[in-house]
């Protein structure tokens, strides 16, 4: 099969009043008798008729592949498509394997860490108490702490939430995280593009309580 | 059945001795045989805090090596017969204990004795574990700053794992005394305040001691500062030793009295 292309200089209109419509047209016949006239909303006979009667190529109602041929647009659908199927895998993976993780390895405790004790870990801890100043947690997976931190954390896991704690030492994948970057409430903080990330996750404080 | 209690603090110099033998007579005041046992084997001072230094004759490393009977050792303090204090070894070290031998020597104790306080020895080794070993319950005193609390949190720590009560599936009781307060200098905020101090080690509080420049000098004379008249810091002793004895005293807030008034009272002194 073969083809050619070509570029067509369109006029695109509605019709709100039939008699202006048609005296419009009859001054500026010369303008548009070498476009596609492109009509929206409603078109009666009779302009229907005026327009056939003038030789005019018109079209009712049609969405215009402005600046795009169909190849692009085909192309364009195809790309979206594409990156909300990955997205969603990508999202479906990170969640399979962040649950994986917390079902499997999770351990809650609600003791106070004191001076000299030292935490070692495999997988998550969520600790609903105090680390105090002297103590040591190492652990290998994910660390949400929700009150003030004094001592020492290595963490090599995902992520950490931690709340503000200006007296402890927080290492995060051999890189000490600044004290200083962490807000008032619990703070996000992971690895992206091997830069350490450190969102506020609350304005709020939360009641653990209840 | 007498109780043992541990007089701990982590940390040295913080007040532990003195504050035994002040707890020691003020619990002897209000009526109850109490019994004062120095565990700083090889540095023992309790002797010369209470006066009793020049009527140490046997220590208690000799009684548990069954050289002498425990009554020999014993020496009743001349100020309240019911107290009763046992010296620890000046020329042994810490290694000589043993956990059998102080068993026996604490199940004696707790026979004649309502009360069997424990004096430890500054640190965290083997003479800490030892005095901790078959406590009941234990004071830990601390001072109001940040050394102090850690070498205290840290003592607790251990308490909490070595103690034998602990392996036995029970708790032994903690209560915290904050000793050297300088009401002023909390105000300032240059020094730490009871709330966060108790945040920190989240343990019971039994008292506060505000500074008192008389308990040096009242150490120095044998004569622990809670037999002084008119004395701050004697007079919380004398309300912590309530405490231990079960009467309800209610709770001094030494922080927050007027210090502006206090300096323009010894204004007018001067």
């Amino acid at each position: 099969m073969k083809g050619n292309q070509y570029s067509v200089k369109v006029y695109e209109t509605t019709v709100e009043d039939e008699n202006k419509f048609i005296s419009f047209f009859d001054n500026n016949y010369i303008l548009f008798k070498d476009r596609l006239i492109v009509i929206n909303g409603e078109l009666s006979d009779r302009i229907k008729d005026y327009l056939i009667s003038k030789s005019l190529i018109f079209v009712n109602n049609i969405e215009l592949p402005r600046n795009k041929n169909r190849q692009e647009l085909e192309l364009e659908e195809e790309r979206i498509r594409l990156e909300e199927e990955r997205e969603q895998e990508f999202i479906k993976a990170e969640l399979n394997r962040l649950s994986n993780k917390l079902h499997n390895n999770l351990k809650v405790l609600d003791s106070m860490v004191r001076s000299g004790q030292e935490l070692k870990i495999d997988g998550d801890l969520l600790l609903l108490n105090r680390v105090n100043s002297g103590a040591t947690i190492n652990i290998t997976g994910n660390l949400i702490i929700t009150q003030v931190v004094e001592g020492a954390i290595r963490c090599d896991g995902n992520f950490m939430m931690l709340s503000n704690s200006p007296k402890a030492n927080i290492i995060f994948h051999g890189v000490q995280v600044d004290n200083d970057l962490l807000e008032e409430k619990l703070n996000r903080i992971e690895l992206k593009d091997n830069k350490i990330l450190i969102t506020p996750v609350l304005k709020k404080e939360i009641n653990w309580a209840s | 059945m007498g109780i043992v209690i541990a007089v701990i603090s982590g940390k040295g110099g913080v007040g532990k001795t003195t504050a035994t033998a002040n707890l020691g007579l003020g619990i002897a005041m209000n009526g109850e045989k109490v019994v004062v046992v120095d565990f700083d084997i090889g540095q023992r001072n309790l002797d010369m805090i209470l006066g009793l230094e020049n009527r140490v004759v046997y220590d208690m490393v000799q009684v548990m090596d069954g050289e002498v009977n425990i009554k020999q050792a014993l020496i009743k303090s001349k100020v309240n017969p019911d107290l009763s204090f046992l010296a620890a070894s000046q020329t042994k070290d810490k290694t000589v204990l043993d956990s059998n031998k102080i068993k026996e020597l604490l199940d004696n104790l707790k026979k004649d004795f309502d009360y069997v306080i424990l004096d430890a020895p500054a640190g965290i080794e083997g003479g800490y574990e030892h005095t901790i070993e078959f406590a009941d319950a234990a004071i830990i005193v601390v001072n109001p700053e940040v050394s102090s609390i850690r070498d205290a949190d840290r003592a607790i720590g251990i308490l909490d794992s070595k103690s034998q009560k602990v392996k036995d599936g029970e708790e032994v009781v903690k209560y915290l005394i904050i000793n050297r307060i300088v009401a002023e200098m909390v105000q300032k905020g240059e020094m730490l305040n009871s709330e966060d101090i108790l945040e920190i080690l989240n343990i019971k509080l039994l008292g506060k001691i505000p500074e008192d420049r008389g308990v040096i000098d009242a150490s120095n004379q044998g004569k622990p500062v809670i037999l002084k008249d008119k004395s701050i810091a004697g007079e919380a002793y004398k309300r912590i030793a309530m405490r231990i004895c079960g009467k309800n005293v209610k709770m001094e807030d030494i922080e927050r009295v007027d210090v502006s008034f206090m300096n323009k009272f010894k204004g007018i002194f001067k």
